[in-house]
């Protein structure tokens, strides 16, 4: 790892004065960020330590929105009865993620955060379009199989390998970031984006700019909301494919649904198609399917992937039957 | 407001506050000049003046609490907790078994709870308290999750033993050790390749049933 | 011996070093004015070095040395015969010029005063390259495979007979590269004590060895060469030979005129200490339709590196498991451009058996006959390559103990039948087999004046427990407690013993304990005199003889018995598998390993070490492998976080169950090694479960869930 300076921000502006300097990187837990300075893939001139920032608090308003400091722990987020609560699907998807010691040290912010997993931005002697703009995609023709099926180009294809953001994605979160221009809101959905010709920018926080906190609007989804994880072993794996299903559910036909999957794309994957179709059908496993077929048009896989053609409808299929207490 | 207040730690730069280690290098002539024209810090790269300015450069004071013992060192900001533990002060009862945060070897507590040390950085952990696997027994006493490793052979070639037992202790006081099944999956940020899992699940099993202090 | 031992159930005698943090494993070791070194990896698979930079890393804060081929001290052991253009094939030579034979091999080791420095500034050193077309992809290459020295063709009866028979089937099957991923991290600390004398702290199954290999690298005299590993963080085959990293550290070491620590990375462990290879195997097999075996063809060919002949002879378990008249196997390796393999636990066996035990499963549906029954039917009485009679052999006991624990009764011959949950339910089983082999090997035995025995050999425990087990031995003979007895091991200083590998350390190390143990007893009586007690007070007798101590010290191997007898160690493996139709996702259920592995000398540490077997075999039916992506030669999964182990929420309770019926000839414990057998079998018994529960076969490991999604069909039918 290459040598940095490491300072403390005490206060919001400090630090998003801090990080407007090129070469200046926000630590906060750190667990993705140190491990891409231990491979050389990011080697900033300074860190600039988040973790003083009064920025870790949850929280309910009147109209039961659900506000999360960008500084709260996976770990503190999941166990938090407001938000077991109120919002499960995001306690579910944030088990689902890393490990119970990675989640003591991970926050939401950097959650969001977090770079692609793929093996060829890891390895900096391999060809990365997102590690070094330019040099090519590895996955592309190499091995693909953790890889896009969704709105990848022929620049990357590398999927964000988040839980929480799945879950963030359907539930229609806000995030709240600040800049030197003051503070503004980007819908959660909004937030990454897809690679296209840049890949290696992960997401639409200007320069400069610091995550605050994420809102997750009121919602009647806390009844039949579901995390499903499908992955290589049962614990501590990132997704093959995953799913948060929320559904609003009465007398057995469906009011709202809120879908989006994980491991499609290099954004957590809003299903707003499939989520329109379902309304007023019956929660059945027939339902389900229907619109499963609907959620996978536009799929394309490559050389190693092409299992999650027929993988990420199932999982679509069991989170829903999940959500609907069919199972 | 709450971030007008200095959460800074004495040593400490912060941005929001003069930074000490530029004003050290502002009174150091030699080392401001050296620093400052590349012909001479090529002469003192071959003199090993480099190492002094690196030095000046890399190393911060920290302070941690190591198992009820106040440690004052001066580290890189590089330097993982886990290779201050193990390299500095020789607690070496903490492992280094991926440093990637993928094997759970290096869990160690800080402020209670249950951490990779690898994906920490020790200047982060200033002013914190750490326990490590050398700190769980009292004197000869062991602790009871010691003792039930010991008894269900939660270990065979005993590398990810302590990470186990940190994480072990740390899921009974989290509230994670309810069944079989809720322990298998709390303590799965913990590999162990020699397959002692079952035995784990039942020490942790015993430690949680025997309501013993953890 | 009886089964009955005072220390039954014995918890490990290291256990509180180990659950306290106080044992030090090879890289914990801090000798005064200590370094760092880092290795630096090649970045192309083959080719040559045109040109190296070390500068900018030699001018990195705290660097003291950067070696490569073009200044490294010459080492003695390389040089090339006379008449020779190329050194001898065999283990990689570390520094020998400027050739790159595989991806990640050393190119060159920083040493600095920090870890921090020496890591930073590896990433420094720059190498150009001459590059050149290379192969790491077997199945591209099976065409230019040969048979290894002692092995390729051997027929029994005559040659594939298999195909005359009624029932019949021909089918392949594939084990990727398998990581031995222990969670020590290969690791050496090398202190020159003089110019020709060295004391290394390395990780080792083999302390005696390393020594001897260290020897041949740097010549040196065997006696100058200090090597400890008195705790080693599991190897499970990769600490059998010195690496490239031990010779970078001692090479280091002396160039800085200082002790230099080295410490493999993860990424690293999955090139530079070896991997179980990827093996293409072919199965023809055919049967009467009452069951009994006709013939056997099985082929297999593996891969090895170009520099180096890697043979682990997969196709024996089909000579030897049944009784078959006609076995024809036929074994060839193919050179790659990537290191060599090297022995993982259950080697050649374990790849065997995945392919073996899957068609004799396949088998069995063909002939709709019971997969146990079907190995009952063709139970080999006596050993069917050798035609020795087997020193003792209780398989039908195994399967017995085994299927009424899984609950046999339950599975139905019909695939796809059971469900549960909405997950389909399916059993399987498959069997294992090992040589049980008895080495050469000395201990000493001292009784103190104090009543302490001291016992001591070199042998190493990479985690079976063998210092309890040694413990509990000589607890058994001389009749002192266990808490009397201090066992002193991984020095190689001790008497001689052998590295701990192949199942053999119990039968070879504790025949040596034994021996030695009954000699001091001999003593003892001896001085009683009118042929002693039974009992000795053995602190009285030192005391009225005005004796500081006495010791003995035995030297053992093994007798005729071995040549008489055809000697292996059984298991038999259960699986009961949870397959979700529509996601492909399995979960193993209930597990039930049963050994037959003579007399369990120590009951809590066997148990441990078939558990442990069966979750590396759950591993490698289910997740592990070594994934390389061909147009880089290079690995893409080279991490924890890619290469999966099974972790706590992947393993139900296991059940360790044991014949434990005394070996007769074997050693005077009667005691058969577990190690090896505790893995093989698993593999084909969980796919043969997968099979059981989907009716969908899978050949080419490991079972994720993308090789079975999409089979929803199969509940709502």
């Amino acid at each position: 790892m290459k040598a940095f300076q490491y300072t403390r921000a005490t206060t919001q502006q400090s630090a998003i004065d801090a990080i407007a300097k090129p070469g200046t990187k926000i630590i906060a837990g750190g667990t993705n960020l140190i491990d891409l300075m231990k491979r050389g893939v990011i080697a900033p001139d300074k860190l600039v330590d988040i973790n003083q920032l009064p920025l870790n608090s949850i929280s309910v308003n009147k109209l039961g929105h659900l506000h999360i400091g960008a500084l709260a722990l996976n770990s503190a987020v999941a166990e938090a009865n407001l938000v077991k609560d109120l919002q499960p699907l995001l306690a579910m998807a944030l088990n689902a993620g890393a490990s119970p010691q990675l989640r003591n040290m991970a926050t939401v912010g950097g959650n969001m955060m977090q770079r692609t997993r793929c093996a060829y931005f890891y390895d900096t002697t391999m060809p990365c379009n997102k590690r070094e703009p330019g040099s090519g995609c590895g996955a592309i023709g190499g091995y693909s199989r953790m890889h896009a099926i969704f709105g990848a180009s022929d620049k990357c294809i590398a999927v964000h390998p988040s839980d929480m953001c799945v879950a963030l994605a359907a539930l229609d979160a806000t995030v709240t970031v600040s800049g030197r221009k003051g503070q503004r809101l980007i819908p959660f959905t909004e937030f990454h984006r897809l690679p296209g010709e840049h890949p290696e920018m992960d997401n639409t926080l200007a320069p400069g700019e610091l995550i605050t906190g994420i809102s997750i609007p009121h919602n009647n989804f806390a009844k039949n909301s579901y995390y499903l994880k499908i992955r290589d072993r049962q614990s501590y794996a990132f997704a093959l494919t995953s799913v948060a299903a929320a559904l609003e559910i009465s007398n057995g036909t469906i009011k709202q649904a809120r879908l989006a999957m994980g491991g499609v794309a290099h954004k957590p994957w809003r299903l707003f198609d499939a989520e329109k179709a379902l309304v007023g059908k019956p929660a059945t496993e027939e339902s389900f399917k229907q619109v499963a077929e609907i959620a996978m048009q536009g799929a394309k896989a490559y050389e190693y992937n092409k299992f999650k053609l027929k993988l990420a409808p199932a999982t679509l299929v069991e989170a829903l039957k999940h959500a609907a207490g069919l199972v | 407001m709450e971030d007008e207040k200095d959460y800074a730690l004495p040593g400490f730069d912060t941005e929001a506050k003069d930074n000490s280690r530029r004003n050290f290098l502002k009174q150091s002539t030699l080392l401001t000049a050296v620093a400052l024209t590349p012909g001479t810090a090529i002469k003192a790269a071959d003199m090993r003046l480099d190492e002094k300015i690196a030095e000046a450069f890399e190393k911060m004071p920290i302070k941690l609490e190591v198992n009820g013992v106040a440690h004052s060192l001066s580290v890189e900001p590089r330097a993982t907790l886990l290779d201050i533990l193990r390299e500095q002060l020789d607690l070496t009862g903490t492992k280094k078994g991926c440093d990637h945060g993928q094997c759970g070897a290096c869990t160690v507590h800080i402020d209670g709870h249950r951490v990779n040390s690898c994906l920490t950085l020790g200047v982060m952990a200033s002013g914190k308290k750490i326990t490590t696997i050398e700190g769980l027994a009292k004197g000869d006493e062991l602790h009871p999750m010691q003792e039930a490793f010991l008894k269900h052979d939660g270990f065979q070639c005993g590398y990810c033993t302590p990470g186990q037992i940190m994480s072990a202790v740390a899921c009974i006081r989290e509230g994670h050790a309810n069944s079989e099944m809720e322990i298998r999956e709390y303590m799965s940020g913990n590999i162990c390749r020699c397959g002692a899992y079952p035995n784990i699940v039942n020490a942790i099993q015993e430690v949680k049933e025997g309501a013993q202090a953890v | 011996m009886t089964n009955d031992t005072m220390t039954k159930g014995m918890s490990r005698i290291d256990g509180r070093l180990k659950v306290t943090g106080a044992a030090r494993y090879s890289a914990e070791f801090t000798p005064a004015g200590m370094v760092y070194a880092v290795l630096v990896g090649s970045t192309i698979t083959k080719g040559t070095i045109r040109s190296i930079d070390t500068k900018a890393a030699e001018k990195a804060p705290g660097v003291l040395a950067v070696i490569t081929h073009i200044n490294s001290p010459k080492i003695a052991g390389y040089q090339v015969e006379p008449g020779k253009q190329e050194p001898a094939k065999g283990t990689y030579k570390l520094f020998y010029n400027n050739k790159i034979l595989f991806n990640g091999q050393p190119i060159a080791v920083v040493i600095a005063n920090t870890f921090e420095r020496a890591q930073y500034a590896a990433s420094l050193v720059k190498a150009q390259y001459n590059a050149e077309t290379y192969q790491t992809k077997l199945a591209d290459n099976t065409a230019k495979a040969f048979a290894p020295e002692g092995d390729g063709k051997k027929t029994r009866g005559i040659a594939d007979a298999w195909k005359t028979a009624p029932v019949k089937l021909e089918q392949e099957y594939i084990i990727p590269s398998e990581s031995h991923s222990p969670m020590e991290l290969h690791a050496i600390i090398a202190k020159w004590d003089a110019p020709d004398k060295l004391t290394v702290w390395t990780k080792t199954q083999g302390v005696q060895d390393t020594q001897d290999g260290i020897a041949n690298i740097f010549k040196l005299p065997k006696a100058n060469i200090q090597v400890n590993s008195k705790f080693v963080g599991g190897a499970f085959g990769s600490a059998l030979q010195v690496w490239p990293h031990e010779v970078a550290a001692i090479l280091a070491a002396q160039v800085v005129k200082r002790p230099v620590k080295l410490v493999l990375g993860r990424a690293d462990m999955f090139t530079s200490v070896g991997y179980r290879p990827n093996t293409w195997q072919k199965i023809g097999i055919g049967a009467t339709t009452d069951g009994k075996l006709v013939g056997i063809t099985h082929e297999a060919a593996g891969q090895t590196s170009t520099y180096e002949d890697f043979n682990e002879d997969p196709v024996g378990v089909s000579r030897s498991t049944y009784a078959c008249p006609n076995v024809n196997t036929v074994y060839k390796i193919s050179p790659l451009d990537i290191g060599s393999p090297t022995w993982m636990r259950g080697p050649g066996e374990a790849t065997g058996a995945f392919a073996l035990e899957s068609a004799l499963d396949e088998l069995a549906y063909a002939l709709n006959i019971d997969p146990i029954e079907l190995r009952i039917i063709n139970n080999a009485e006596t050993d069917p390559d050798s035609g020795k009679p087997f020193s003792s052999k209780y398989l039908k006991e195994a399967y017995k103990l085994g299927a009424d624990s899984i609950g046999w009764s339950d599975r139905k011959a019909k695939p796809a039948s059971l469900s549960k949950n909405g997950w389909l339910v399916g059993y399987g089983m498959g069997v294992g087999m090992f040589g049980a082999y008895r080495d050469k090997a000395s201990a000493k035995a001292i009784m103190m004046a104090n009543g302490t025995l001291i016992i001591q050999t070199a042998v190493s425990d990479i985690g079976p427990g063998t210092g309890t087990a040694m413990v509990t031995i000589a607890s058994d003979i001389m009749g002192i407690p266990a808490d009397r007895i201090r066992f002193d091991m991984g020095d190689s200083s001790l008497p001689q013993a052998p590295s701990q590998g192949g199942s053999s350390t119990t039968a070879t190390v504790g025949s040596a304990v034994y021996q030695a143990c009954t000699d001091l007893k001999e003593s003892f009586q001896k001085l009683i005199g009118n042929g002693g007690t039974d009992k000795p007070d053995y602190v009285e007798v030192l005391k009225k003889n005005d004796l500081p101590k006495l010791e003995v010290t035995a030297a053992v191997s093994g007798g005729p018995e071995m040549e008489k007898y055809a000697m292996y160690s059984w298991s038999v493996h259960f699986i009961k598998v949870l397959v979700h139709p529509a996601t492909g996702v399995v979960k193993v259920d209930k597990a039930v390993c049963v050994a037959d592995s003579g007399h369990i000398v120590s009951p809590k540490t066997a148990r441990s070490q078939i558990v442990g077997g069966a979750i590396g075999g759950i591993g490698m039916a289910l997740m592990e492998e070594v994934i390389i992506d061909h147009r880089y030669g290079r690995l893409v999964n080279n991490s924890f976080a890619d290469y999966h182990l099974p972790v706590n929420a992947d393993i139900p309770q296991i059940e360790a169950l044991f014949v434990n019926k005394p070996d007769p000839y074997l050693n005077p414990m009667g005691a058969k090694g577990m190690g090896e057998i505790a893995l093989i079998g698993m593999a084909a018994a969980v796919a043969n479960a997968v099979f059981n529960a989907t009716g969908k076969r899978i050949r080419e490991l490991p079972i994720t869930p993308d090789k079975l999604v999409g089979m929803e069909d199969l509940l709502e039918s």
